[in-house]
């Protein structure tokens, strides 16, 4: 038996546009793309979210193990890490939070502009981990709303990477009316990752 | 030595002799035991500590650190201890452990001073090894200890709302404690003026709105009312 | 705020805090500054930002409990950490490890002190801007890394030791491995230095900023490598050997000035006299048993628990009860990358501990900053403050 390879369909007949296909990406070709404002600004927001490391202890080492060149955040677009609230995207929360520090955590978060996010990275940021006494707050979710957990104590850099990933496709789901909502916290989807 | 060594005619030469033989805890121990009526600590097994009254704690240190065959010139550690529950103990309730060394000869030694438990102060070093100041803050802070005479008494490790002493064994491993507003530490940036001769006059908007000196706000001087009582075993303490 | 100096003049100070959230306080710490203009007139400087209660924790489990907390001290160089409480509560038994363990916690302890100081000088270039090193250190740092993996599948909080001996042998070509990694520290030593030792911003920023001199470190009870940038030639490898340190020819490093450019370099050449004592300890390295056959701290043989009912009530006892040393207090401290680690020990007698408190080395480091950085530039303190290496997990316990 031999074989015949399948006709392909034919193409679009080359020549100008006719007159009744109207609308803009017939009038202006391939030199313009167009798309939705909202996937338009999601693209942008994911792709160069600027963190802002809420470094206390343990996991802040590790994350700047993520940084390094080894594991090299900034292939995903989140290497440029920024020490002023009010630059950053995403906070990461990466060490113990204790209660001497916890008023302090609520202030920086307050001052980051929206849209933001947060990621919780480790045990002890997550749940206060092994620290079960009277100085350490059991989870930061008791006091900010948090997107994104890491597992692991302290989490790989591939945790991190992991985190930073999830977080991209959350932001990519997100719509403008939800991020805009300014003066209320939006409802958060929460996402686990790590071990 | 290597590429940073200094050539010897430097004054400060004297800091990079190789250490010197020390006196053994023998020696140590006739010495506190014949001057300062010092004791050899019951559960001394592997370190030299002795028990000092709490009125000799001063004098027995001032000698250690200043006499030229003692020179323990560095207190490493203050180490607050509560007995509550330790079996069979019979005595104070608590006790406070120094930890000297000397970076001129090669000995060690701890000293032990003995607190009841409604008497709980012992004078401060503060005057004698600068970082005796932090020390006492950070015991005062875990147990509840007093020292008399120190000049700024706050706590170190546990913010400025908690209630209690939580390494005590009275306290539970789980109350936790909230707080509500950091501490805007003006107190303490002005001791440190004044200590330099600074006169605070208006402290503007980083006092938040409290003019200096009011009632609750001392300028941490010695004696000032920043001062915890020192009738300090109730101070706060869960029962 | 309006103040009167002491010449009289009325100076409009302005506050400002460093930290607790900034840049250069690695971890949480608190600097509240009074600048005229841009020199510190007077600094008051805050701790507890991570107090998460490590002596309260430790006193509710057993001796073995303590040792995955104790990881958490300086996280930087846990293995560091966990040698030295099990060195402390080893001595309250009055047990001495195996000749193989000594090698194998030695060359551990040396490669801890160098992953330490590749941390402290990395973070301490990259505050002065000087970010290629953090690159150059941290490719070392993983290499490290590596071997840890290797050693128990962890690359920060190792838990490596147990109290009389390790988890278990090292793997067979740990020896290469290290090894390997020894010429890799070098030569990232020697890269640095190359960038920044004769660098002219470099200098300007670290000389003769934030000095300490040798009787002030000293009466700050200042220990480790801050007190050898102040000239004090005191190392308790030297000093107090253990582990053998006295049959290893290695040199302690000691500034002049003990400005911050001391202490960085200080650091870098100690890396160097570390790799020179790891190599000579893996020369020594002999087969043998690693763990203590005390059986007040041993697991027996697995053979031997099943074949023998006074070792299987061994192991029962010591997996559900613990270790108990002997009632009484111990004060016990090696040479930690940072300084004197130390832990007084209070036993009642029991299985778990009555109290520990920990010598944490940059507690006194940090308690002089306040009164080392009165006159400086506030662009000093990010210099100064990296110098001393405050490690948070310590500090605050």
């Amino acid at each position: 038996m031999t074989y015949k390879p399948v006709p392909l369909p034919p193409g679009p007949a080359p020549g100008p546009a006719k007159p009744d296909q109207r609308g803009s990406e017939n009038l202006l070709g391939d030199t313009v793309v167009t798309s939705t404002a909202e996937a338009l600004i999601n693209w942008g927001r994911r792709n160069s979210l600027w963190p802002f490391p809420f470094g206390t202890a343990c996991c802040a080492i590790e994350f700047m193990g993520t940084v390094s060149s080894m594991h090299d955040l900034s292939r995903f677009g989140a290497e440029l890490v920024r020490f002023s609230p009010r630059q950053a995207d995403v906070i990461i929360i990466a060490g113990t939070i204790t209660y001497k520090q916890a008023p302090i955590l609520r202030q920086i978060y307050d001052q980051m502009c929206e849209p933001k996010w947060v990621i919780s990275a480790g045990a002890c940021a997550t749940s206060g981990g092994f620290y079960d006494c009277y100085c350490t707050v059991p989870g930061i979710d008791e006091i900010i709303p948090v997107d994104i957990y890491i597992a692991g104590c302290p989490p790989r850099p591939e945790a991190f990477l992991e985190a930073i990933v999830q977080l991209q496709k959350k932001v990519d789901r997100e719509t403008l009316r939800v991020s805009q909502a300014l003066g209320t916290e939006p409802r958060r989807d929460r996402i686990a990752v790590g071990a | 030595m290597s590429a940073h060594a200094v050539p010897a005619a430097d004054p400060s030469a004297a800091h990079r002799e190789p250490i010197k033989a020390g006196l053994d805890a023998a020696a140590l121990e006739k010495i506190l035991v014949e001057q300062f009526s010092a004791k050899r600590d019951t559960r001394d097994r592997w370190n030299l500590t002795l028990i000092v009254a709490r009125d000799r704690l001063r004098d027995a240190v001032r000698h250690l650190r200043d006499d030229a065959a003692l020179r323990f010139n560095q207190l490493l550690d203050v180490a607050g201890i509560d007995y509550l529950a330790y079996p069979g103990h019979r005595g104070a309730r608590y006790a406070v452990t120094y930890l000297f060394k000397s970076t001129v000869f090669r000995h060690r030694l701890a000293l032990k001073v003995e607190l009841d438990e409604d008497d709980a102060v012992v004078a401060t070093l503060s005057d004698l090894f600068p970082i005796a100041d932090w020390a006492e803050r950070e015991t005062w802070d875990q147990i509840g200890i007093v020292f008399s005479g120190h000049p700024n008494l706050k706590r170190l490790l546990n913010h400025h709302e908690f209630v209690g002493h939580p390494l005590r064994k009275d306290y539970p491993c789980q109350k936790r404690q909230k707080l509500s507003v950091n501490d805007p530490m003006i107190d303490q940036l002005e001791g440190v003026l004044l200590a330099q001769g600074w006169q605070v006059l208006d402290r503007g908007a980083t006092g938040n709105g409290i003019p200096p000196g009011a009632p609750g706000t001392s300028l941490a001087g010695p004696g000032s009312e920043s001062q915890p009582a020192p009738t300090g075993s109730n101070t706060g303490a869960p029962r | 705020m309006k103040a009167l100096s002491p010449a009289g003049e009325l100076v409009e100070l302005m506050t400002i805090n460093v930290g607790p959230s900034h840049p250069a306080t690695h971890g949480a710490l608190r600097a509240h500054c009074a600048l005229d203009g841009e020199t510190i007139i007077a600094a008051a400087c805050e701790m507890g930002y991570l107090h998460r209660g490590f002596e309260k924790m430790i006193e509710q489990g057993t001796y073995q409990m303590v040792l995955p907390y104790t990881d958490r001290l300086n996280y930087c160089s846990a293995m560091m950490n966990n040698i030295a409480f099990c060195k402390a509560v080893e001595r309250m038994f009055g047990v001495t490890v195996p000749e193989r363990c000594v090698r194998v916690r030695v060359v551990l302890l040396e490669l801890s002190r160098i992953i330490d100081h590749l941390v402290c000088v990395c973070a301490n270039l990259v505050d002065l801007g000087a970010l290629t090193n953090f690159w150059y250190f941290f490719n070392v740092r993983e290499e490290v890394y590596k071997i840890w993996e290797k050693l128990c599948g962890a690359r920060l909080t190792n838990t490596v030791t147990r109290i009389g001996g390790m988890y278990r042998d090292v793997y067979p070509a740990f020896a290469d491995d290290v090894l390997a990694v020894l010429p890799l520290v070098e030569s990232a030593v020697a890269e640095v230095r190359g960038l920044v030792e004769k660098n002219r911003i470099f200098i300007d920023r670290t000389k003769d900023i934030g000095v300490v001199t040798a009787d002030q470190a000293i009466a700050w009870g200042w220990t480790g490598p801050c007190l050898r940038a102040s000239g004090v030639d005191r190392d308790l490898r030297k000093d107090e050997p253990y582990y053998g340190y006295d049959e290893y020819t290695f040199d302690t490093v000691i500034g002049q000035t003990g400005d911050t450019y001391d202490r960085i370099m200080v650091r870098m050449i100690e890396m160097l006299e570390s790799a020179s004592i790891c190599r000579q300890a893996l020369a020594k390295l002999k087969p043998g048993p690693i763990n203590t056959s005390d059986a007040r701290l041993s697991l027996p043989s697995r053979s031997q628990v099943y074949h023998d009912m006074e070792a299987l009530i061994n192991s029962f006892k010591l997996i559900y009860e613990g270790v108990r040393p002997p009632a009484g207090e111990c004060y016990d401290a090696l040479e930690a990358a940072n300084g004197e680690l130390g832990f007084l020990i209070v036993s009642d007698g029991g299985t778990n501990p009555y109290r520990i408190k920990v010598r944490p080395p940059c507690f006194t480091q940090w308690a002089a900053f306040g009164p080392m950085m009165q006159g400086a530039m506030l662009s000093d303190v990010a210099a100064a403050l990296g110098s001393i290496n405050i490690i948070a997990g310590e500090l605050d316990r």
